[in-house]
């Protein structure tokens, strides 16, 4: 390669290597920089470097740790329903898709709106539906005979609740991914299999499941990113409360570093989460793809 | 019985006479037109930025400010968020050395908080170049000023004062033969009372702030003077020094006691009323949900809005009522409008602000539609007027008579009190903490924060 075309090449990838300093890199190394201080933009008194200190406080923080646990139920929680339910859905668009039904298509738009909208908007929505005397939910609840619930208002429910919305919104894009996969499948695969008298449980378990476990896997690590850093929904509905029955790991942060303004101490915590995220990516991807695969 | 008729009759007397000596004070201000060509500079082609929060009044800028507008050629944008949103923008304009916006609204506990960072100018200077009448300081009460004051600098002119007022349904406690609770002890039961009564099928007795942050946070600041308790060892009513020594005395039995009353005052409230805030409990009450509510005077003109209200002629206002023997402490809040540090208008700012909180504009923005701001000078309050058009003036005259202006924490570290002791009081209102365990906690963490401040705290 001459030197000419060399030079070329870097020219070439340059704009992205700017792009990725700038907007990843830097505000990483400055994230770093600043969760090993004090700094508080709302006090007189300037930062100091204390070390890891941030981090010893976080892991001894109550409110964070149940940060942490409440993350990690909604992340499941969520993650299992919406993979259960887009499964299953998908499921029916494919085979109505197969039969040459009529409607499927628009159906299929129609199944999409959820994700389509603005998470702050649908938490607002949802808290109207779920409001406990003027809302719609209770008033159906009240046809069928059955007591109002406080939705947002009570520390066994409030955590639900989201998992309820969060897999109403997200449900379709797992559908979507698995209809993409499903899609994928050579109909002779299915057509040997029913030869050979496989059950529809067999065919998804032996033909369907492992043909689309890659496109599943996409879906379920963007969905993890997705709930580890889950705010507008939280924010808009509970705020963290009743109590901390509703904390996440990002309104911990949002509060600690837009509220109070402990800028280090937010820093060190969204590390933190930063450093989990990437450890369940691996053992997630290490898990489903094998690790010959990945390698 | 006899007694209690005479005492009625003095005070009656005592406040028509209090009404007529101060409305006269000030009635040759407000008589007098002022001369706003001379006092304000021409800002044409000018774009004047405030922000600040929305609630119920901000409308009423929009009614009010063509006339600045027209006066001095200069438009007037407002920006108002939520609460919580409010506060953090506002930090990231200072903090960020921002020109964006030129007039910003500090609510009362933020005061401490931007003076000490430097984030809004001192109005000292600019009050003292400006035509004494015009700013009326002497207007406001005493409380007030000291609100909007911080170690001797102005940090900004009232203009929205709060009272905690307690609302009742007139209808109903006439009825049912009350009258308005003198004692918390009275309060619980009448709420009990109109709870699940079959005679008034979907109401409840009242509903307390129980939303996680600072709803839930700022009204156990409410409450902890009215059981006669105290925050910080030096932060109460005739304290020299509020802040002199600053051990918290959250774990208290009256600190408990009102986590006690969180707890018990549930069972009186709506479906749901543990994620109230101050808005649904506004709406309950607008709606003929509840029998009562302790809010903010800010949201009395709501009730009184036949759009939004059903009971407009129905209800009626009184002081807070305290624990039994206690003195009663009616919560002061309210915003103060302050001039942004890096602002490159700040003459244009003052030029809004001295209009919009002079006499007669403050007058205007109280009656202004569709709902008006809350008074915060002597000369609203006790207009005639205005106390024909809002009834419950009077009951912000008494409560404004009672109140203390540190009732809510004016440190920098605030925010964060005000919240944590809202995170903690509201695990014990959802049964995660004990009242005990939970103003345990909150201490232990607000100890901890007032230390890195570096605040007096005894061991």
């Amino acid at each position: 390669m001459s030197k000419n075309a060399r030079v070329i090449k870097y020219v070439f990838v340059l704009p992205a290597i700017i792009y990725l300093i700038l907007l990843t890199i830097y505000p990483l190394i400055y994230s770093l920089k600043i969760s090993v201080t004090t700094l508080n933009i709302a006090r007189p008194y300037p930062p100091q470097y204390i070390g890891l200190s941030n981090f010893v406080e976080l892991l001894k923080d109550s409110i964070f740790l149940t940060a942490m646990k409440n993350t990690f139920f909604l992340t499941v929680l969520s993650i299992c329903a919406e993979f259960i339910l887009g499964f299953i859905i998908a499921r029916f668009f494919f085979m109505g898709a197969n039969l040459k039904l009529k409607g499927v298509g628009l159906l299929r738009t129609i199944y999409m709106l959820p994700m389509m909208v603005t998470p702050l908007v649908f938490g607002l929505i949802w808290l109207y539906i779920f409001n406990p005397t003027l809302g719609v939910a209770n008033y159906l609840l009240s046809l069928l005979g059955f007591p109002p619930i406080s939705w947002f208002g009570s520390t066994n429910i409030a955590l639900y609740s989201i998992v309820l919305i969060n897999v109403w919104e997200w449900t379709p894009f797992m559908m979507l991914l698995c209809l993409a996969g499903l899609s994928t499948i050579p109909p002779e695969l299915f057509e040997v299999a029913r030869i050979d008298g496989a059950g529809w449980h067999q065919s998804i378990a032996f033909i369907e499941l492992p043909l689309v476990r890659r496109v599943i896997l996409i879906g379920l690590m963007i969905r993890i990113m997705d709930n580890f850093r889950l705010f507008d929904l939280v924010y808009v509905t509970t705020g963290g409360g009743p109590g901390s029955s509703t904390e996440t790991l990002s309104m911990f942060t949002y509060r600690q570093s837009f509220m109070f303004f402990n800028v280090g101490y937010g820093a060190a915590a969204s590390i933190i989460i930063l450093i989990l995220g990437i450890i369940l990516a691996q053992i997630l991807i290490k898990s489903v793809w094998g690790k010959e695969e990945y390698a | 019985m006899k007694s209690k008729v005479v005492k009625l009759c003095l005070r009656s007397v005592m406040f028509l006479v209090a009404i007529s000596l101060l409305s006269g004070t000030f009635a040759c201000l407000q008589a007098e037109e002022i001369n706003w060509g001379k006092e304000l500079k021409n800002w044409e082609g000018r774009e004047l930025r405030i922000i600040m929060i929305a609630d119920p009044w901000v409308d009423a800028f929009a009614v009010i400010n063509p006339e600045f507008e027209k006066l001095t050629g200069a438009r007037v944008t407002v920006d108002a968020y939520p609460y919580d949103g409010t506060h953090e923008k506002q930090i990231m304009v200072g903090a960020g050395r921002s020109t964006d916006y030129d007039v910003i609204v500090l609510d009362c506990p933020w005061v401490g908080e931007f003076a000490e960072v430097g984030y809004v100018e001192d109005l000292t200077p600019y009050m003292k170049a400006s035509n004494p009448e015009v700013v009326a300081w002497d207007d406001y009460l005493e409380a007030y000023k000291t609100v909007a004051t911080w170690k001797g600098e102005i940090t900004g002119m009232p203009f929205g004062a709060y009272h905690v007022l307690f609302h009742y349904r007139k209808d109903l406690f006439g009825e049912a033969g009350f009258t308005p609770p003198k004692t918390l002890e009275e309060w619980k039961k009448i709420a009990a009372y109109f709870t699940n009564n079959p005679k008034y099928p979907g109401l409840y007795g009242t509903a307390l702030n129980y939303f996680r942050g600072a709803p839930i946070g700022q009204a156990w600041f409410e409450y902890i003077w009215n059981v006669g308790g105290k925050p910080f060892e030096s932060n109460y009513p005739g304290s020299p020094d509020p802040y002199a020594d600053m051990t918290p005395k959250i774990n208290s039995p009256e600190g408990r006691e009102v986590v006690q009353l969180f707890i018990d005052m549930v069972k009186y409230g709506p479906p749901g009323v543990t994620s109230y805030a101050w808005d649904e409990r506004a709406t309950a009450f607008a709606m003929g949900k509840i029998a009562t509510v302790s809010c903010w005077s800010a949201r009395t003109p709501l009730f009184v809005d036949p759009a939004r209200s059903e009971i407009t002629d129905k209800f009626a206002t009184a002081v807070v009522p305290p624990k039994k023997g206690v003195k009663s402490v009616p919560p002061l809040g309210g915003w103060v409008m302050g001039i942004n540090k890096f602002g490159v208008q700040k003459d244009l700012a003052w030029d809004y602000i001295k209009w919009f909180t002079s006499i007669p504009i403050h007058k205007k923005f109280m009656k202004a539609k569709p709902v008006g701001g809350p008074p915060s000078r002597y000369s609203a309050m006790l207009d005639p007027e205005l106390n024909k058009m809002f009834p419950w003036y009077k009951s912000i005259y008494e409560s404004a008579k009672l109140t203390y202006e540190d009732c809510r924490p004016r440190i920098p570290e605030s925010f964060e009190i005000i919240d944590t002791i809202g995170l903690y009081t509201s695990k014990a209102v959802g049964g995660e903490l004990t009242a005990e365990k939970a103003m345990e906690e909150a201490e232990k963490k607000i100890k901890s924060v007032l230390a890195t401040g570096g605040y007096y705290i005894r061991e």
